[in-house]
């Protein structure tokens, strides 16, 4: 499978934008919207006008079209051809590339069953739900023997339930194949999920790449911080797993209880909007919950950003403007604060 | 009265008035010159000349309407807004001016260096296949066109990162999406040709038994006062244009969700 380059793109939103793929890497796209995720993507595929220069190892493609770069693309709608059935669409590339009948009858077996539609084979796409509609149109993108694989918000169009167990077995699934992979996402948990490394776009340009772990301890610009929306980073000091696939997390003398993936970390992530303030003691377990004061307060357009002193640590909480005013909040009150749990993000760095 | 109600009775009103308008017709109607005239040589051959030129004519104008929706669909191009402009010019001009205006081109040295080396369309069969593409080409681009906007790009968009080329994804996907489309188009152009009457006579003539299609004989026999021989050809051309579109509406009405 091959290395993309992309380099000095122009066109559309990009602007003069560089980028490198590993051979066999998944790279998320990360941005808010208008950044020029899907633009990269379909300059990868030689569907827009740019300038500049796209390279598959080494190999100039400029200059060749679509139908000749070898590129499967999922896009966000999935456009599942609606006058074929799920076995016609995965076979549809490789009729076209000219395949043997028994080749294409194996490959579109072997999918069917890797991505657990076989059931589905008679079906037309009006017939299939979101999530089988997902599953068929990844099958058909790599169907024809594609080197690359670029997918647009690949699980856009599930639940978030659904979304989390996809992206997980989307991810093995990709690696088993051992195909360079770009797809663009719009949540960096999502991103961070899937991919072997993150590109955090803003207004056509990219501002960081890097693995999961650094871009969300170490962010390079003031726009990835503003992206990842400034986590509080916490060294772990201690941890301790507890029988109940939990694990307790010190940091200084603040004790937090977070879900055990089975890894070991060094640093915890704790996104401001994910730690709620009130004024008054909060009922319910005193899990994850902690009292603090506040020590600097930074009012933004529709948030307002409050510093607060806890056991040590000194963490970001971001709460709405409304929400503020009603508490009447001033520096130096103290405060009790919420740390959502499933929200928390560990590393090994 | 609601507006489901209203809207219904007035669709119904419409019917009724195309109803009684061939209602009427059978004021007229006498068995014995019905089948008189159907039986004679020149009703049967106005019949098969009808057919057989809206036939050909609808097959030509599609084949060359086809690309062109396509190009208009597609791209944007230098002159694409003139060419959709022009595509009007049957609608607004009508069938008569637009058969003078091919007679006024058979009279230039072109035309008829034309006329002279090449085929001959003034007072010939050829005349009566001019006259229907003219009058009936445009509408079938814009038919063909409308059909073809409703398919997204992004399905030929797949079909190329799939490794179809444009003319593969348009031959294996477009064209099965609006096939239906088409067939619809193809089917209101084919019985635009059929009652062709303006472009007709003045290109073609009026001969007997040569290029008299059944519009023409229609007005041949209203002109020489002959009201029954008239029924019965206005009958035919009703009875043979309504049940042909209604079969093939019946033939093509399995539709494909897009």
């Amino acid at each position: 499978m091959p290395k993309i380059e992309v380099k000095n793109i122009t066109g559309k939103v990009l602007k003069d934008l560089s980028l490198s793929v590993g051979d066999r890497e998944i790279l998320a796209l990360v941005g808010p919207n208008g950044a020029g995720k899907t633009t990269l993507l379909n300059v990868i595929a030689g569907l827009t006008d740019y300038s500049g220069e796209v390279l598959f190892d080494g190999v100039n493609m400029d200059h060749v079209p679509p139908h000749r770069r070898g590129v499967g693309y999922l896009f966000q709608d999935l456009a599942l051809f609606p006058h074929m059935n799920v076995a016609a669409n995965i076979a549809y590339g490789l009729k076209i590339r000219k395949y043997a009948p028994a080749v294409i009858s194996e490959r579109v077996d072997e999918l069917m069953d890797a991505l657990h539609i076989a059931k589905l084979r008679d079906r037309f796409p009006y017939n299939l739900s979101g999530g089988e509609k997902q599953r068929v149109a990844i099958a058909r993108a790599i169907a024809p023997f594609q080197k690359i694989l670029l997918l647009d918000e690949p699980t856009a169009n599930l639940d978030a339930q659904t979304a989390k167990y996809f992206r997980s077995e989307l991810s093995v699934f990709l690696r088993r194949l051992e195909i360079t992979t770009v797809f663009v996402i719009h949540d960096l948990l999502g991103a961070e999920e899937m991919a072997d490394r993150i590109a955090i776009m803003h207004q056509g340009s990219i501002e960081q790449v890097a693995a999961p772990g650094d871009i969300l301890f170490r962010p390079r610009t003031r726009v990835v911080s503003e992206f990842i929306g400034m986590p509080n980073i916490l060294n772990c000091d201690e941890c301790t797993v507890l029988s109940t696939g939990l694990v307790e997390v010190r940091s200084g003398s603040m004790r937090l209880v977070l879900p055990y993936e089975g890894t070991a970390m060094s640093k915890l992530a704790i996104s401001p909007h994910d730690i709620y303030i009130s004024d008054s003691k909060p009922p319910g377990p005193a899990l994850n919950r902690y009292t603090g004061t506040i020590t600097e307060i930074i009012p933004l357009r529709t948030v307002v950003r409050v510093k607060v002193l806890v056991d040590g640590n000194e963490l970001l909480a971001e709460l709405s403007r409304e929400t503020f005013d009603e508490m009447k909040l001033t520096a130096g009150s103290n405060v009790h604060l919420i740390v959502k749990l499933r929200r928390l993000r560990y590393f090994e760095v | 009265m609601n507006f489901k109600k209203l809207s219904i009775s007035v669709s119904f009103a419409v019917f009724a008035l195309y109803g009684a308008l061939i209602l009427s017709l059978f004021y007229y109607y006498d068995g014995a010159v019905f089948l008189e005239t159907l039986r004679s040589s020149r009703t049967l051959f106005s019949i098969r000349l009808s057919l057989f030129t809206a036939t050909v004519s609808t097959i030509i104008a599609v084949i060359v309407a086809i690309p062109s929706a396509y190009a208009l669909s597609r791209f944007r191009f230098f002159g694409r807004q003139l060419i959709d402009t022009m595509l009007e010019l049957p609608m607004i001009v009508s069938p008569v001016a637009l058969g003078a205006v091919v007679l006024v081109f058979f009279n230039t040295p072109t035309g008829t260096f034309i006329q002279d080396h090449g085929i001959r369309f003034i007072f010939t069969v050829y005349g009566i296949f001019l006259a229907q593409f003219i009058t009936t080409v445009g509408i079938a681009i814009r038919l063909i066109k409308a059909a073809m906007d409703e398919i997204p790009v992004r399905y030929e968009e797949v079909a190329r990162t799939l490794g179809a080329s444009p003319a593969r994804a348009f031959m294996t996907v477009t064209l099965p999406l609006c096939k239906r489309g088409i067939i619809a188009s193809s089917i209101l152009t084919w019985a635009k040709a059929l009652g062709e009457f303006g472009a007709t006579i003045t290109i073609a003539g009026s001969m007997a038994m040569k290029t008299e299609t059944i519009p023409v004989a229609i007005f041949m026999r209203l002109a020489s006062a002959d009201i029954e021989g008239t029924v019965v050809l206005v009958l035919m051309l009703i009875g043979i244009g309504l049940g042909i579109l209604y079969g093939v509406r019946l033939l093509t009405g399995r539709a494909v969700p897009v």
